[in-house]
């Protein structure tokens, strides 16, 4: 995992979405961080956003159970590998 | 001195019985505390300044506006998700004026909490943004788009920070939507159908896209040629003046706690003041041209519902947008209903400009700032009435109105909705 990218996570939730940096980390699921399915979505969004990356709707819907930070950090370096190698990225 | 109310056996069947008022908040152009609100008030302190738009390509000459000093980035919504300024501002209000009245969490039935709320335009600006993203920068849509930009947002925040089970209602009426938001919360209430009502409005749409709007009617009163920018701007909104040249638009957000008297009392919340009377009537007479028979016709209802005649009201706070039209109208329709010169008047939109959706709760909330203090603020930046106008209007300096009792509002809307609202000192 990119320790860059998993930064940028943490910084759109304190930032913007108000989640407390001690409950940031790693293993942590998505539906653990107190956001419902609407603002995860909205996370997503604005992660993707940050870092201009967009992950493809296939790989990931925010609103599956047990998809932790650090998966969704991987699924971030995979679609920024992609796009760096020239590979169509939907969104 | 207002004398006490003569009326008819058949009005005071019509009477409803007042509602207490026990949390005030308030975010506007002229203050987001009621010390700051009262300064400018009776200060008669414009707040208007001159707003450049920076958009390439957008050919809007500056304009004159009233913004109000607020960070929405402070407002965490119940929902987490990001706000349109004017819910951010909806937020803020509610939460200070239920502090205000002492209603937390516990002190009061949840489905007997209702939430009325009064917007001409919520959500204008996400919904601009939105249309940027598509057409301008050819970015995607958030995923909040629709829940940020919905014109229900507001209510239904409000009504999630409380628990609100009762009522969740949004009134679009365009220059009367908040005083008929307060207005319907009053006649819930009146009818046993909820007990305790968070009652207001927002408006926030200084943006580009909507400021352009407006300034296509022509209704927007202009900054003077050269000389000065921000001392025309001040002085741009001339209520009944016989060079006034339209109103200026504005951003607030304010709310009421609205409970039944008995209860009020019974939990120990003191009454800032009452809510009297209330009536709502359209013109059916043009979508933007006012009515003063539709007007006329308003405020006698009001006075009906509050059970008080026309020499009981010590002071009209008047919908005064300083449109040549307008202006006109209701000088016509308050002479005859008071008669010439036959009440105190004078129009707040001078100082805080015409704030929309918020403007009813907003001049409601002046009009009864005159009946805490006892003193009439004035119509900032006109030195004389236009002599065609039979009014008594307040001008220069606040005027002295001791033992004032009973204040009247007036929202007459584009559309032709009229709202007009009465309220007194807390009656025992």
């Amino acid at each position: 995992m990119n320790p860059s990218t998993f930064d940028a996570i943490a910084a759109v939730l304190t930032e913007q979405f108000h989640v407390e940096a001690g409950s940031i980390r790693p293993q942590v699921a998505l539906d653990q961080l107190g956001l419902d399915s609407l603002a995860l979505m909205e996370f997503v969004f604005a992660v993707e956003d940050r870092l201009g990356i967009r992950i493809p709707e296939d790989r990931l819907d925010p609103r599956q159970a047990g998809v932790t930070l650090e998966q969704l950090a991987l699924l971030l370096d995979e679609a920024s590998g992609a796009k760096a190698s020239g590979d169509v990225v939907s969104g | 001195m207002p004398r006490q109310a003569v009326m008819s056996s058949a009005a005071r069947l019509r009477a409803g019985v007042p509602v207490a008022v026990t949390g005030i908040g308030v975010v506007s152009p002229i203050g987001n505390n009621l010390d700051s609100f009262d300064e400018a008030l009776f200060a008669g302190r414009s707040a208007v300044r001159a707003h450049a738009f920076d958009l390439p390509g957008i050919d809007v000459p500056a304009l004159p506006v009233a913004a109000a000093g607020f960070d929405a980035a402070g407002v965490i919504a119940p929902s987490r998700v990001p706000l349109d300024r004017g819910t951010a501002m909806a937020l803020a209000a509610a939460d200070a004026a239920a502090a205000d009245a002492g209603l937390v969490a516990g002190s009061f039935d949840a489905e007997r909490l209702g939430i009325f709320w009064g917007s001409g335009m919520a959500g204008a600006a996400s919904f601009e943004m939105t249309c940027r993203s598509v057409y301008a920068e050819r970015r995607r849509m958030r995923p909040t788009s629709v829940v940020t930009a919905m014109p229900n947002a507001p209510v239904a925040e409000i009504a999630l920070r409380f628990g609100a089970r009762g009522a969740a209602l949004a009134y679009a009426c365009a220059c009367a939507s908040s005083a008929v938001a307060i207005g319907e919360a009053m006649r819930a209430i009146r009818a046993g159908w909820i007990d305790v009502a968070i009652a207001g409005g927002s408006e926030s749409l200084l943006t580009p896209g909507v400021l352009a709007s407006w300034q296509a009617m022509r209704v927007l009163t202009p900054l003077a040629a050269g000389a000065d920018r921000e001392a025309s701007a001040r002085r741009a909104c001339r209520p009944f003046s016989a060079d006034r040249a339209g109103f200026a638009l504005g951003e607030a957000a304010a709310a009421f706690i609205l409970e039944s008297t008995d209860p009020a009392r019974a939990r120990g919340a003191t009454p800032r003041f009452d809510l009297a009377g209330y009536a709502t009537n359209c013109d059916g007479v043009h979508i933007t041209q006012p009515d003063a028979a539709g007007q006329a016709r308003a405020m006698r209802s009001a006075l009906d519902d509050a059970g008080l005649s026309a020499d009981a009201i010590g002071y009209l706070n008047a919908h005064g947008t300083a449109t040549t039209a307008g202006d006109a109208a209701e000088a016509e329709s308050v002479a005859s209903v008071f008669g010439a010169n036959g009440v105190p008047v004078s129009s707040t939109k001078a100082i805080h400009g015409h704030l929309l959706g918020a403007g009813g709760v907003v001049e409601l909330l002046a009009a009864t700032r005159a009946l805490a203090s006892e003193r009439l603020p004035p119509t900032a930046n006109v030195e004389r009435a236009d002599p065609a106008f039979a009014l008594d209007l307040v001008m220069g300096s606040a005027r002295e109105s001791a033992g004032l009792d009973a204040v009247m509002s007036n929202s007459f809307a584009f559309g032709g909705t009229n709202a007009v609202l009465i309220a007194t000192r807390p009656r025992r």
